[in-house]
């Protein structure tokens, strides 16, 4: 890349971040000289870059988090109370400039989605979704909706379905529903890298990545160039990638009995009592870009992406509904059809083609800039669509930019889609033989065969026999696939139909080099909206998203780092009580598991972090300090009437944080901590459990349970107290805002709610807590000391479903050595101390196990921790910290019976400017 | 799928032909963060995911590969 690559490498090679070097570096006159030239050459429009290269040449972080929500689908007879579609996203990326002109960056994003979705389409009058009942203090309400995927139903002469009511006249009623199943929550992870060497003309990327969800992983990577010619007033850039795919899908345990599936015998394995789909697909892309500047105030974008995609691109949840309508009825003006639901089958192949021509026009009256937008796409399965999209972006003073959007979209609807099928023929029926007469047999000796005419058995030698002796049943055959359609969907994602859909962005520079994006999205599907009309209103709704995230420009922020050691060096040299400060950015850092760990040493200091934290509990369950059998867990860990009849044998903890904190003045620094949590648990039965009773929730089959959603977000107060001994001690106090959910529900299996989850198993407390922190850091030569006592106090006397969890109390103290090179070695002792769970689920919880019951819960526990950092000392990335901690419980004394702790593993980037 | 390959190479060799010549100095609103083709990157890329788990159209920056399921 050209002269703006070039000269970002000039200011950071020789200026790193941390305020005290760069105060050093001022006595350097040739070193200040080189960063204000590479200053002045950033100022837009002093160099030539191209036009479209500019943000991926950009050195920078950024966090972002987004949550998506559906609204309720019209189910026409039944309001569904199954909570719709939510997607919560936790996406972080870096891009860093590792030579000169080579590039490297990485990305990562989390998904955890849960909801209802629709698994197949039918005639309203089939009620695929039934109401589930349920006594409540308000009397008996609608809990949900259950989905009956077979039926029989009525059809005209025409095949149109008939609604009948007792003794009145059948009347065609033509509405068409989605049937809604609930999912419980999965969480899908991305982890994309990427290289890129850039010449003074060209650029030469290489990218790849991975995704990976319980049932479905993907793994992919692509080659893409691009070239500047014309004085860089034109690009051109090409790619070509390539995507495999395997798909290993759990069919849904409360459907599969009622899933007509037979077309995928050959791709489906049982294990234990679930079947599981498998399938895979690949995907050739490639696509060829132009970027043309068409003078001083407009650019032009145009694009061609083309995919080739060959193998299984079903979604294995969806079914289309077959209304099986058996011949021996023909010429009756009323039918009855055998609903089925089977599987749907989509071509194995696909060719794909997009077009799309961009154009960004500046206002100049309000410095403005309008981006216009159109995108065309056909494929081989006939899906035609059309996308306008209009933005507006208008920078405001003080860093502020808004930006309106209106997108419309329509697309036809794929060759094969259809709301459901009718077929003139039995789903099932008897065999016969040539003259007419039903074929039975002994399934002990099926070669053997028998007939059955006129309520006589006879055997292949015309002999009578006697079915009862002989254990014989009819012989039945299926439908005929070849009478069917090849390929059929109900996916609403192919069917016809239009989107509307609204947004808002803005941006605020916070300061310089830190951006906050923060956006919404209304977005409505209507089938109305289809350009030219669509059919498929059944499938409407709506959703809306809303993130907000953080963008900080690592150039731009060494630049800060720079003008502010300058100001502070100025002001040290006139006020003496400024010394010291500078060295902040080389204060030792706290092992990674400890929160709360450092004041900001100067007012207007930023830090910005990343924390993961994962830990997992499995093996024995304890109770007190020792094992317990599975008699005694059965016998005594969960209620008298309800014995435990399951126990945990694992359960993971994934948590994702982002932290930016901000000293508003040279003591008080300002935290503000959302995070996201995924959590999964597996059980098994327990010997001597009660056996099964109907209508109770049972666990079955291989896959676990997992939960996952944004979690309770942190904002905290940090306040420098002054020295004590060879160190310093500040206080903290936090509020955690229950923004995760304790709501979380088991899905539902063989028509029994799941209800919620485990305690343990709900991201977040549901209750207001404070969560107040005294830290003392100290250090002696090269060691370093500190000591906390941490602890959290819930402020409710209950959360909405009806418990509270127990405050706890932590201490901690730590030993550290740093070396020169930056890196460093921590020791750590913690003690906590948890209260048991008061309060109890007020709303239905299947009790399975200790895990559901508030006395499993709390105790004390004693962990040992090893700790390992690094500090970048010098160069590009000086300043940026990474540190890993491994704690290993030594000591746990627990309340009722847990399953124990295997450990905590947390890992943390940050940087300070 | 025949007709529109050789009609978007033509408009990409009619957009070369039709331009201004700009010269270096005179880029400064071009180079401007509003008129950035992609204004907002941190939600275009949101964006674009939403859609396509939504949607049935093809993507004309189909080298980004992934994406997962989207199976709901």
């Amino acid at each position: 890349m050209p002269l703006e690559g070039a000269a970002a490498v000039a200011v950071t090679e020789s200026a790193p971040s941390a305020p005290a070097e760069s105060a050093r570096l001022l006595s350097n006159a040739s070193a200040a000289l080189q960063l204000l030239s590479a200053a002045a050459l950033m100022l837009p429009g002093v160099l030539a870059a191209p036009v479209q290269a500019a943000d991926a040449a950009t050195e920078r972080v950024a966090l972002q988090m987004s949550r998506h929500e559906e609204g309720r689908r019209d189910l026409e007879n039944i309001r569904s109370s199954l909570a719709p579609i939510r997607v919560d996203v936790l996406q972080g990326s870096v891009n860093l400039r590792a030579l000169d002109r080579l590039r490297l960056s990485a990305s990562y994003s989390q998904d955890t989605w849960s909801g209802a979705t629709p698994v197949t389409t039918a005639p309203l009058v089939a009620d695929g979704n039934r109401a589930i009942l349920r006594n409540s203090p308000q009397g008996v309400v609608v809990a949900g909706a259950s989905p009956f995927v077979n039926n029989t139903l009525q059809l005209d002469a025409a095949r149109r379905p008939l609604r009948t009511q007792g003794a009145t006249p059948a009347v065609v009623d033509e509405r068409t529903v989605h049937i809604l199943s609930s999912a419980s929550p999965e969480t899908r992870d991305q982890l994309d890298v990427r290289t890129a060497w850039d010449w003074d003309d060209a650029t030469l990327e290489g990218a790849s990545g991975v995704s990976l969800e319980n049932d479905y992983e993907s793994a992919w990577g692509s080659v893409n160039a691009r070239f500047d010619f014309n004085q860089k007033l034109t690009s051109l850039a090409v790619g070509a990638g390539y995507t495999h795919s395997r798909l290993d899908a759990i069919l849904d345990p409360d459907l599969q009995p009622y899933l007509t599936r037979s077309a995928y015998q050959d791709a489906i394995t049982r294990k234990r009592d679930s079947e599981i789909l498998h399938g895979s697909r690949r995907d050739l892309t490639a696509n060829l870009a132009l970027t043309q500047v068409i003078d001083r105030e407009t650019v032009l974008d145009m694009a061609l992406g083309y995919t080739r995609s060959r193998g299984f691109m079903e979604n294995p949840y969806k079914a289309t509904s077959v209304l099986f309508v058996d011949p021996a009825q023909a010429g009756r003006s009323t039918v009855s059809a055998d609903m089925r639901a089977l599987l749907e089958q989509r071509p194995e192949r696909n060719e794909q083609l997009a077009a799309s021509l961009r154009l960004a026009r500046y206002i100049a009256p309000l410095d403005a800039a309008l981006h216009l937008s159109y995108r065309y796409s056909e494929d081989d399965w006939d899906v035609r669509a059309h996308t306008l999209e209009a933005e507006w972006v208008q920078p405001l003073p003080d860093g502020w930019t808004l930006a309106p959007r209106l997108r419309y979209y329509t697309q036809t609807a794929a060759s094969f889609h259809v709301d459901y099928l009718v077929s003139e023929q039995a789903y099932r029926r008897i065999e016969r033989d040539g003259s007419g007469r039903d074929i039975w047999f002994n399934p002990a000796l099926p070669q053997t065969l028998y007939y059955r005419s006129g309520g006589q058995f006879v055997d292949a030698g015309g002999a009578a026999v006697d079915p009862g002796l002989l254990n014989l049943q009819p012989r039945f055959l299926s439908f005929d696939p070849g009478l069917l359609p090849a390929h059929f969907s109900s996916d609403h994602r192919l069917a016809g139909f239009g989107a509307l859909s609204a947004g808002l962005s803005l941006s605020k520079q916070i300061t310089r080099g830190l951006y906050l994006e923060a956006g919404a999205e209304l977005y409505t599907r209507r089938s109305a909206l289809q350009a030219g009309g669509g059919d498929s209103g059944y499938a409407d709704f709506r959703f809306h998203t809303v993130s907000a995230g953080l963008r900080l420009d690592l150039d731009e922020a060494r630049l800060r780092s720079f003008s502010r050691a300058r100001t502070l060096a100025a002001a040290d040299a006139a006020h003496a009580h400024h010394a010291g400060h500078g060295d902040g950015a080389h204060a030792p850092q706290a092992p990674a598991g400890v929160q709360f760990a450092h004041v900001l040493p100067t007012a207007g200091d930023f830090m910005l972090a990343w924390r993961s934290g994962f830990s997992r509990q499995a093996g024995a369950l304890v109770q007190g300090t020792e094992r317990v059998s599975d008699r005694e867990v059965v016998d005594t860990a969960c209620a008298p009437q309800a014995p435990c009849r399951f126990v945990p044998t694992s359960m993971n903890m994934r948590m994702h944080m982002v932290d930016v904190m901000y000293a508003a003045s040279d003591r008080l620094t300002l935290m503000l901590m959302p995070q996201v949590m995924v959590m999964d648990m597996n059980l098994r039965e327990l010997a001597g459990r009660p056996p099964a009773v109907p209508g109770v929730h049972e666990h079955t089959g291989i896959g676990g349970h997992s939960s996952g959603s944004l979690g309770d977000t942190v904002l905290a107060g940090l306040y420098q107290m002054g020295a004590l001994g060879n160190g310093a001690v500040h206080l903290g106090m936090g509020l955690s805002i229950p923004t995760g959910r304790v709501d979380q529900e088991l899905r539902r299996m063989f028509r029994s709610d799941g209800g919620r989850m485990h305690f343990d198993m709900q991201t977040g407390s549901g209750t207001w807590d404070l969560l107040p922190s005294v830290t003392w850091l100290g250090a002696f030569e090269n060691v370093q000391l500190g000591a906390q006592f941490s602890a959290v106090h819930r402020l409710h006397e209950g959360n909405e479903a009806g418990y509270r969890l127990g405050d706890v109390l932590q201490a901690s103290a730590w030993v550290g050595r740093a070396w020169s090179n930056g890196l460093g070695l921590s020791l750590r002792a913690v003690q906590a101390w948890r209260d048991d769970i008061a309060g109890d689920w007020r709303v239905f919880n299947a009790r399975m196990g200790p895990m559901d019951y508030p006395h499993n819960q709390g105790g004390e526990s004693l962990d040992a921790a090893l700790g390992l950092s690094w500090t970048v000392p010098a160069g590009r990335l000086a300043g940026h910290s990474l540190a890993l901690e491994w704690s290993q419980p030594v000591h746990e004394d627990l309340h009722g019976v847990q399953l124990r702790r295997r450990g905590t593993l947390s890992a943390s980037w940050q940087l300070h400017f | 799928m025949k007709r529109l390959a050789p009609l978007s190479l033509l408009l990409f060799a009619g957009a070369l032909a039709g331009c201004v010549h700009v010269e270096p100095w005179e880029r400064g609103v071009l180079a401007s963060p509003q008129m950035a083709l992609d204004a907002m990157p941190l939600q275009g890329a949101l964006r674009s995911h939403v859609y396509t788990s939504r949607e049935a159209a093809a993507s004309v920056n189909a080298s980004g590969g992934g994406g997962g399921c989207g199976c709901y």
